[in-house]
C-alpha cells in the first residue's frame, strides 16, 4: 500500500488534490510546484508541465492530445499545519500507509475540517499578542488590558465578518476601523492608557506577514506573477487596516479630541 | 527604552507563540518558532539598543539570523520553512512607525507623515532584504533535501 506505481489519470487527480490543498492553506506558489511536479516524478510522469498563480493551477501534458486538468481557486486562507502535513505526504511517498482511494477522501476532508485551533482560541491568542507587543514597546498595565480587549474584539469582528466571504478588503477595514473605535473606547475609560501603544499592539496581528513572506520567496523562485499578486494582496491588507482605522482615528480628530 | 533582556526574550517568545496559533501553526513545533522568533527580536534589541547601529542594519541581521535558523530548523525537523519564518519576522514588523506617519498624516503633517512611513518602509525592506538573501542561499546551496528526480518506470 503506498502512493507509487499509479496509472497516470490517478497521478494527475492526487497531484492536483495536493495542490488545492496546498495553496487554499496559503503555500508558497513555487512549493505547490514543486510538490506536484515531485508526485508526478515519483510515479513515473516525468512530462507533466504544471503552472501554479495564486488563484489557479494548470497541469497537462506537453502533447496537445494529452491529459489536461485546470483547477480555480478563490477562496484561500491561512492554515501551516495543512502545508506540514501535505509535506510530510510528499516527501514520503513510497512510505505513505494510505492507497489511491483513501488519500483522496484524506485531501478532501483536509479542504473541509476545520482548522486546529477553534475561533475563539484565534482570537485569544490575537489579544494575547497585543499585550506581549504593548509591553515591548513599553506599556504599563492599563496599557495591557486594553491591548488585550482591542485585539480580541477586533479579530472577533473580523471572524464573524468572514463567515460571509464577502470581500476581503471591507472585511479588514471594519477590522481595522474597531480597533481604532475600541482603543479609543479604552483610552476615555483610563486615563494612564497611552494610544499608541494600545492601537500599534492591536494592529499587530492584523498585519500581513505570511503575504509578504510567501511574496518573497516568490520572487525568489523565479515565479514573477505570483510574486507580484501576493505582494499586492500584502499592500491591499495593510492598506485596507490602515484606511479603517485612519477613518476611527479620524473621526475622533474631527470631533476635537487630541490622540 | 531599555528592556530588561530576558523580559524582552519571554515577551517576544510568547508574541510569537500567538502568532504560531493565528497562523494555524503545527502544534510539535510551537517552541522551536517562539524561541525563533525571541531569536530575532534579541539580536534586534541588542544591536539596536545595545549597540546603537541603526534600525535598518539591526532589521536586517536579526531576519538573517532568524531565517537562517529558520531554514536550518525546517531541514532538521523536516517541515515546511514558512512555518518558522512567518511568526518570527512578525515581532520585527514596523508597526508603530505606520502607525505614527498615519496620525501625522491625519494631523495634516504631510512631510513629517511621509518621512515616518519611508523610514517604516526602509525597515520593512530591510526584513525582505534579510528573507531573500537567504532564501536564494538556500536555493542554491541544498541541504538535506531529496533529489527530484525518482526512478520512474516511464508511463
Amino acid at each position: 500500500m503506498s502512493l507509487y506505481d499509479l496509472k497516470r489519470e490517478e497521478t494527475v487527480n492526487l497531484a492536483m488534490m495536493l495542490g488545492k490543498v496546498l495553496l487554499k492553506s496559503g503555500a508558497e506558489t513555487s512549493r505547490v510546484e514543486d510538490t506536484i511536479t515531485r508526485f508526478c516524478h515519483a510515479n513515473g510522469c516525468n512530462d507533466i508541465n504544471v503552472f501554479v498563480t495564486p488563484t489557479i493551477i494548470i497541469m497537462g501534458d506537453e502533447k496537445p492530445s494529452g491529459i489536461y486538468a485546470i483547477c480555480r481557486i478563490r477562496y484561500r486562507s491561512t492554515n501551516l499545519s495543512a502545508i506540514s502535513e501535505i509535506n510530510d505526504l510528499s516527501y514520503n511517498v513510497r512510505t505513505w500507509p494510505l492507497n489511491y482511494v483513501e488519500t483522496m477522501h484524506y485531501l478532501e476532508n483536509k479542504l473541509t475540517e476545520k482548522p486546529p485551533y477553534e475561533k475563539w482560541l484565534v482570537c485569544l491568542a490575537a489579544g494575547i499578542g497585543s499585550v506581549c507587543f504593548s509591553f515591548l514597546l513599553g506599556g504599563n498595565s492599563h496599557d495591557f488590558i486594553a491591548a488585550f480587549i482591542t485585539g480580541l474584539l477586533s479579530m472577533a469582528v473580523l471572524k464573524i465578518l468572514g463567515e460571509f466571504h464577502s470581500s476581503a478588503f471591507w472585511e479588514n477595514v471594519l477590522a481595522g476601523a474597531a480597533i481604532g473605535g475600541i482603543a479609543i473606547i479604552c483610552c476615555t475609560v483610563s486615563s494612564e492608557c497611552a494610544m499608541e501603544k494600545v492601537i500599534v499592539g492591536g494592529l499587530m496581528p492584523f498585519l500581513p506577514g505570511l503575504y509578504f513572506t510567501n511574496s518573497l520567496r516568490d520572487y525568489m523562485a523565479g515565479d514573477l506573477i505570483s510574486g507580484n499578486s501576493r505582494m499586492a494582496e500584502a499592500m491591499l491588507f495593510a492598506l485596507s487596516i490602515a484606511v479603517g482605522l485612519a477613518f476611527s482615528l479620524h473621526a475622533w480628530y474631527r470631533w476635537g479630541m487630541s490622540l | 527604552m531599555t528592556l530588561d533582556l530576558w523580559q524582552a526574550f519571554i515577551f517576544s517568545f510568547a508574541a510569537t507563540e500567538a502568532f504560531a496559533v493565528l497562523f494555524q501553526a503545527p502544534k510539535k513545533t510551537m517552541v522551536v518558532s517562539g524561541v525563533i522568533g525571541a531569536m530575532g527580536w534579541l539580536v534586534f534589541v541588542l544591536l539596536h539598543q545595545h549597540l546603537g547601529s541603526s534600525s535598518f542594519y539591526a532589521k536586517f541581521v536579526a531576519t538573517v539570523t532568524l531565517s537562517l535558523v529558520s531554514e536550518l530548523s525546517a531541514r532538521l525537523f523536516k517541515q515546511p520553512v514558512t512555518t518558522f519564518v512567518v511568526p518570527g519576522i512578525t515581532p520585527l514588523v514596523p508597526g508603530l512607525g505606520m502607525y505614527h506617519g498615519m496620525t501625522q498624516i491625519i494631523y495634516k503633517s504631510y512631510n513629517t507623515g511621509i518621512d515616518t512611513l519611508l523610514t517604516a518602509g526602509m525597515d520593512a525592506s530591510a526584513i525582505a532584504l534579510g528573507i531573500m538573501l537567504i532564501t536564494s542561499v538556500f536555493r542554491v546551496v541544498k541541504i538535506g533535501t531529496k533529489p527530484l528526480l525518482m526512478p520512474g518506470n516511464g508511463k
